[in-house]
This record gives C-alpha cells, sequence and structure tokens, in this order.
C-alpha cells in the first residue's frame, strides 16, 4: 500500500511516522524548503524563535502527543516545570503592585460565595458539563465578579487563542478534565524543530521518502476515490492520500469531483470553520522576566494573554546568559485589520508587566487567514474523513475533541491512524 | 521584491533574509537593503513576497 503525504506539518509527519512503520510505502511533499510547518525554529540573532508555536506541548511529558512520539519511536525529550502556572494579578499596575497566584488556586481571589459555587462547581460540572452555551455564558449565569471573565479570557486566549465568548463551555471542561487527566504543559528540549526533526527522522529510517520545495497542486480522483497527486504536472499514483492542509485547502485541490447531497453538506459545514488569529511577541531579555518554565497568565493586562519563558527549561533556544520569552494574545477576527495597534498595545502590556527589566523586542509575528494559530478553532473540528474515498485530513484543521494545539493534532492523527490500520 | 496583500505577518521571511533586509510588524516591508536575491520568496507560506516589475 502506498501512500502520499500532503505537507510536512507535524499532523502529516507524525502520520507519515506511524504509518511508514506499519508496512506502507509512504512519501510526503512539502511546498516549502523546510520540513515542520507551524511547529519548528527559527534564527533570530542567536535565539531559537518558532514558526508559530510557543514551544509550549500542552500536556507536557504524558499527554497524547508525547505518548504518540514514544509510539512511533520518535527521540524527544519533554520536560515539565511542575506546578508552575501562575495568574499575574495587578491591584496597582501604575506602581507595578501585583500578586502571582498559582494558576490551581485562582479561586482564593474571589469572595467568600463566589468561592463556595466554585467548589461546587468543580464537582458537578466535571461530571455533567454543560451544552449549548459559550463558556464566557456559563460564567455569566453563575459568577459576578470581572475577574472570573478576565481570567477565563487569558486561559482560552492562551491555550486556544480565542475568547471566553467563542469557546463552547462543553471544550472548556473537556480541557479542564484532560488537564487533570493528563497533566500540564512541558518544553521539548530543542525546542518545536526538536520534535519534526524526529519525526522526519523516524520516516526516512522507516524507508519513507520527504521531499521539500514541491506544491501539490491537485489531488486525483478515479471513481470517487483519491489515487494520487498532482506536483509540477507530473502524476504522482497512491492507494491513500493524507492531506495535512486542512479541509478547506484540501478541497479547493480535488478539481473533479461530483458534489452528492452528503458532499454538499460537508462542504456546508467546512465552509464555516473559522481559522483562529493571533499575535506572538517575542522578547530578548538579559535577566530572567519570569523565572520558570510555566506560563504566567495575565489576565489583568490589556490584549496579552498569557507569556512564557523557555530557556528556564531548555537555556540553548537563546544566546548563554540570554532569555527568550514569549507572549501570545488571541486577535478577534474583526481586529485583523488594525493588527498594528493590536501589537502596539500588546507591547504595552509587557513593558507594564515587566516595568524596570532589562528587555528588547526581538519580532511581532501576527497569524490568520491562511497561515494562523488553529485552522478550526476548538469546539469546531470536523472530523479527519472526507467524503472522497481514500482521503484523509490530518492537523490542526482535525483535531480530536478536548485537544489543545497539538495534543488535538495527536488526537486526530490517532483517530486517523485507526481507520486506516483497522481497515 | 514586492509584498503582496496575501502577507499575514508572521515573520518567516525576515530570518532567511541574509542581507537583514525585512523588518516585519502585522506586515513585511522589504527595505532598500535588499539585493533582490529571492530566498525569502521561497520560504513565506503565503506566497506573499513576489518579484517586483
Ligand atoms: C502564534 C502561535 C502560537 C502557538 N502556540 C502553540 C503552543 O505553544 N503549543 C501548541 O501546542 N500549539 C501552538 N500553536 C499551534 C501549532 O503551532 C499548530 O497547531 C501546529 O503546528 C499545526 O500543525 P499542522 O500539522 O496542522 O499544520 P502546519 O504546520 O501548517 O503544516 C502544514 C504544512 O503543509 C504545507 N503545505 C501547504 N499547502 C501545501 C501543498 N499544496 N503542497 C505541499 N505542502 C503544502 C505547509 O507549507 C506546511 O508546512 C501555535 C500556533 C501559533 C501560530
Ligand atoms: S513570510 Fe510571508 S506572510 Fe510571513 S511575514 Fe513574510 S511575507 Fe508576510
Ligand atoms: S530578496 Fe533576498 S535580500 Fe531581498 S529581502 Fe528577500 S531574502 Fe532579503
Amino acid at each position: 500500500m502506498k501512500v502520499i503525504v500532503i505537507g510536512a506539518g507535524l499532523g502529516g509527519l507524525l502520520s507519515a511516522a506511524k504509518l511508514s512503520g506499519s508496512g506502507y510505502e509512504v512519501e510526503v511533499f512539502e511546498r516549502l524548503p523546510m520540513t515542520g510547518g507551524r511547529f519548528t525554529n527559527i534564527d533570530i540573532k542567536g535565539y531559537q524563535l518558532t514558526t508559530g508555536a510557543l514551544h509550549m506541548i500542552p500536556h507536557g511529558p504524558t499527554g497524547p502527543l508525547a505518548q504518540l512520539l514514544e509510539e512511533v519511536g520518535a527521540d524527544v525529550i519533554i520536560e515539565r516545570d511542575e506546578g508552575m502556572a501562575f495568574m499575574r494579578i495587578f491591584e496597582d499596575i501604575e506602581n507595578n503592585i501585583y500578586e502571582d497566584v498559582p494558576f490551581g488556586k485562582f479561586g482564593k481571589t474571589f469572595s467568600l460565595w463566589n468561592r463556595i459555587k466554585l467548589a461546587l462547581f468543580m464537582i458537578t460540572t466535571r461530571k455533567n458539563p454543560p451544552k449549548d452555551c459559550s463558556f464566557a455564558e456559563w460564567l455569566s449565569r453563575n459568577f459576578d465578579t470581572p475577574l472570573a471573565y478576565q481570567m477565563a479570557d487569558s486561559f482560552c486566549g492562551w491555550a486556544l487563542s480565542l475568547k471566553a465568548a467563542d469557546v463552547p463551555a462543553e471544550e472548556v471542561f473537556e480541557i479542564f478534565e484532560n488537564l487533570y487527566r493528563y497533566g500540564g504543559p512541558g518544553v521539548p528540549i530543542g525546542g518545536c524543530k526538536a520534535v519534526t526533526d524526529a519525526l522526519a527522522d523516524v520516516v526516512r529510517s522507516n524507508g519513507g521518502t520527504m521531499y521539500t520545495d514541491k506544491e501539490v497542486s491537485e489531488i486525483i480522483i478515479k471513481d470517487g476515490k483519491a489515487s494520487g497527486v498532482i506536483i509540477d504536472g507530473q502524476k504522482y499514483p497512491a492507494d491513500l492520500v493524507i492531506s495535512n492542509i486542512g479541509h478547506n485547502f484540501t478541497h479547493d485541490l480535488c478539481k473533479d469531483v461530483d458534489i452528492s447531497e452528503e458532499h454538499q453538506q460537508y462542504l456546508d459545514r467546512i465552509k464555516v470553520t473559522k481559522p483562529s488569529a493571533g499575535v506572538k511577541i517575542c522578547l530578548a531579555a538579559n535577566e530572567p522576566l519570569i523565572g520558570h518554565g510555566g506560563v504566567l497568565f495575565t489576565p489583568s493586562a490589556r490584549l496579552v494573554n498569557g507569556i512564557n519563558e523557555v530557556t528556564n527549561i531548555d537555556p540553548d533556544l537563546a544566546p548563554q546568559g540570554k532569555h527568550l520569552v514569549m507572549a501570545h494574545q488571541t486577535t478577534q477576527w474583526e481586529r485583523t485589520p488594525y493588527l498594528e495597534d493590536e501589537i502596539d498595545l500588546g507591547i504595552k502590556d509587557l513593558e507594564e508587566i515587566f516595568a524596570g527589566k532589562d528587555f528588547e523586542v526581538l519580532l511581532t509575528q501576527s497569524y490568520y487567514n491562511g497561515w494562523p494559530v488553529n485552522r478550526s478553532s476548538s469546539g469546531s473540528d470536523i472530523g479527519n474523513t472526507t467524503p472522497i474515498e481514500g482521503l484523509y485530513v490530518v492537523g490542526d484543521g482535525a483535531k480530536g475533541k478536548g485537544g489543545i494545539e497539538v495534543e488535538g493534532v495527536a488526537l486526530g492523527v490517532r483517530n486517523t491512524m485507526k481507520l486506516i490500520l483497522d481497515n | 521584491m514586492k509584498v503582496n496583500e496575501n502577507c499575514v505577518g508572521c515573520g518567516q521571511c525576515t530570518a532567511f533574509c541574509r542581507k537583514d533586509a525585512i523588518i516585519v510588524k502585522s506586515k513585511a516591508y522589504i527595505t532598500d537593503k535588499c539585493v533582490e536575491c529571492g530566498i525569502c520568496a521561497t520560504y513565506c507560506p503565503m506566497k506573499a513576497i513576489e518579484v517586483a516589475e
């Protein structure tokens, strides 16, 4: 059996590693000169920035991605700074007076009444997650403190690049459940590139082939079945095609298809998936700004949702003695025409949060539309199959339920592999 | 080189420009340090960099 993978992002590479190790003949085609997609490193002045991610694996060494990496034999070390997630709550922002409240104890800043309700919800809601409302709606029904919203937006902004009003409550509770089940975030030693490079090595050592600078222009469909791809006018036949570029772009590559009623329903569903947008601000620091390898949530900030300092886990991600600090903020869809203002406000936030510290802005990076934070925002994923037999979609346009970011990519790949290998 | 409206400001191009000719803030701006080598265009995920006429 021969499989062609379109795109060498995390989803494509995980699929290629798994299938090449299960007796399939695998070819991966990547449009860019490098592999890794939005999960690899780029060097700026000796700092290891990235093409997308904040060098963080949401459930660290014990989550779905770590498990899948181990299963396919990818040699990656993921380290977690246990218990290191804080909410920075400002009492007086002008005079830089704040308290860093541990993430698990965020309720301590609430009134007694809200604290009692919170304790109750922790027990009841985990068992019966609320249906058909956003996380923000659920909060407004149950809490009367603005801090609850700010914390919710900070968490959703960091983890999903969305406002709490744009995430189904059920999805957030599924994520909380996964945090209990799998544990908190970790950093791969060597950064994102260590993960995607290790996967590319696995594919090659399993006899698979990786091509860069090769853009797929069409998916060949014969008798309603995917049977290969076209690159630079040349046909490459295959028994299965796995696309790493999301449902919409995948559909654009299917040129000659008869649209049945069922197919039309699929097209209507994929058309409404919205990619999530966001801004990452990368700082070079001459001293530690955070001091641990976890996450600093910033609910009091104007736009910044959270910040990390990965050099506390892997010092080699910056020049010797320096620190790499990355801040993330979600961008609402209607704000993308005003990105420059959004970036300026984010920088202002960071100047206040780290007032008096020695740092400079290395690079600001923004993501939306065709190169987003997530191709389909959490809670709106639509599975890995398509109406075309033998054509599957993996990656962050087709995540598994409750999976944040790359954990969702891993869960989606696991679903896809089950469908293919059980067949 | 010319940056078209596909650019999202991801900053990928600037890491590969050996002449330090690209400034990125919400969008890429190519400065007059550019020697038209074309490398940046191959690394852009949005096909946003073209040869200027
Ligand atoms: C600012 C930001 C911060 C983030 N932070 C985190 C984080 O800290 N933790 C986390 O878990 N996740 C994070 N994410 C999300 C994470 O980076 C992505 O979900 C993940 O990298 C997506 O991988 P993918 O395989 O779905 O797609 P991609 O990485 O987009 O891979 C798709 C590949 O397909 C190629 N391609 C496209 N079209 C074609 C074609 N026609 N032919 C051949 N190849 C093609 C592309 O060039 C690309 O390499 C972040 C994302 C952003 C942008
Ligand atoms: S790589 Fe492309 S999309 Fe990204 S900033 Fe450069 S020109 Fe814009
Ligand atoms: S063409 Fe070459 S010199 Fe000019 S901006 Fe692109 S990479 Fe830099």
